[in-house]
Order: C-alpha cells, then structure tokens, then sequence
C-alpha cells in the first residue's frame, strides 16, 4: 500500500526571491535624441563619477550601444535605474554572472 | 543662488511654444521613452511608470512656466538651482517625443551630427525640427552655466 506523501510546494515567493537575490547590473542603453553632454551630467549627478569617468561610460554607450555603469545588490539597482529613467535614459537591469 | 537669464528671439520662439505645448499635452499620456523594469509584479510595476510619469508631468510644467507673460514681454527666461534639473529633464522628454512622432523620416547620425538640412523638409517637420534644435540648446546653456548647481543640488 503505497504510504501517503505529504509535500509542501515551495512558495512562489521564494523563487522570485531567489531569483532576485545575487549581483544586478545597471546598463544604459543608447538613444539617439539625449545630447553627450546630457548624458555626462546625469552620469555624473546620478552615480558620482568624475568626470572622466562619466564620458567613459558615455562613450561606450554612444559607440557600443551600452554601458555597465554600476554593479551591486537588487534593491540599489532598481533605484539608480528609476532615477537614470526619470532623466530619460534608457536604463535596463540584468543579473551580473560575472562574479 | 546662480541664475542665469536668457534673451529669446520672440519671432522665434514663440511660434514653436505650439508644438511644445502640443508635445507637452501629448506627454501627459505616457512617457517619452518606452521606460520598464523586469520582473516586477503588475501592481508594481504600475506603481513605477505612474511615478515616472508624475515626475515627468511636474518637470513639463515648471518648463512651460518659463514661458509667461514676462518671456511675451521682454523675450526673457530665467535658469536657476531650482528649475535646471526640471528643465533639462522636460526637454529631454520632448524631444524624445518629437523624435518619435514628428522626425520619424530622419536617421539617426543626420540627428545625432546636426547633419539635417531643415529647408528640405517639409513645414511640420521643419517646425518639429526647429524645436528640437532649440530644446537642445537651452540644455546646453543650462548644463554649461549650471553643472555646478545641479551636481551639488
């Protein structure tokens, strides 16, 4: 007689948060409208880059289409990418699977 | 506080506030670029793009409130602390838009290299066009005279 299993399904939630846990990356996306230097100051506004730095990632963006511009947790990245959409950017997150 | 004040060409600007106005009220409807964020649940997500779009309807007023009775006087507008970022954001925002809806024709590196000839276009698109330039230049006059601020700020 076959014994009777009781199973307890793991929670949606536990997979979404799995799923959201580990490293995010922050990409900017290029667009052809939002001036260079647009895109410096909100570079620089937004994650404190000098200014070097900022027209790095602005050049990667506008020659290669993206720029990584911030690495970290889930929470942090969400934020800069709502902030990097309020100035317009086009901002996107993906899982960092580099480290 | 720095303020910087601006002389328009009346005959100029004037006749584009339609077509910013236009584009403004447009705006209200969504935002001016395809913004979202993966997995997020319905209701947050929502929630994201309603705030955005708050956002980028108070940036849009604060803009259009430079253009008041003064400016239809004296030709002036007035950059300072307070507003550079909301303007620099609203001109973002329309010209995105203008972008998307009126200067759909032109390619990308004839945009990005202020390589468009406007007198072969034709009277909408050179209006568009004309907005889309002068958007432009205020950003840079406010990001050339106000950097300081809006990075301290």
């Amino acid at each position: 007689m076959p014994q009777a299993r009781t199973e307890v399904a793991p929670a949606p939630r536990a997979e979404t948060e799995l799923a959201l846990a580990g490293l995010w990356r922050v990409v900017v996306l290029n667009d052809p409208v939002n001036l260079m230097s647009y895109v410096v100051l909100v570079f620089r506004k937004v994650f404190g880059f000098d200014e070097v730095t900022a027209r790095r990632h602005m050049l990667e963006v506008h020659e290669l289409g993206r720029s990584v511009v911030w690495s970290g947790l889930r929470e942090k990245a969400e934020a800069y990418v709502f902030t990097l959409q309020q100035w317009h950017l086009t901002a996107i997150l993906e899982p960092d699977e580099t480290r | 506080m720095k303020r910087v004040e601006v002389r328009l060409g009346l005959p100029v600007v004037a006749p584009l506030l339609d077509i910013i106005k236009r584009t403004v009220d447009d705006l209200h409807g969504g935002l001016a670029a395809p913004q979202s964020l993966q997995d997020l649940d319905d209701e947050l997500g929502f929630a994201w793009k309603s705030e955005l779009l708050d956002g980028q309807n108070d940036d849009c007023r604060r803009f259009l409130a430079l253009f008041d009775s003064e400016f239809f006087a004296s030709g002036m507008v007035a950059f300072d602390d307070d507003n550079a970022e909301s303007v620099l954001r609203a001109c973002a925002a329309i010209r995105l838009r203008l972008r998307d809806r009126d200067l759909q024709g032109l390619p990308d590196e004839a945009l990005e290299g202020a390589g468009v000839d406007a007198g072969k276009l034709d009277a909408a698109a050179q209006k568009a066009y004309l907005c889309y330039v002068f958007l432009a230049t205020l950003q840079e006059l406010i990001i050339q005279h106000l950097d300081s601020a809006i990075l301290e700020g």
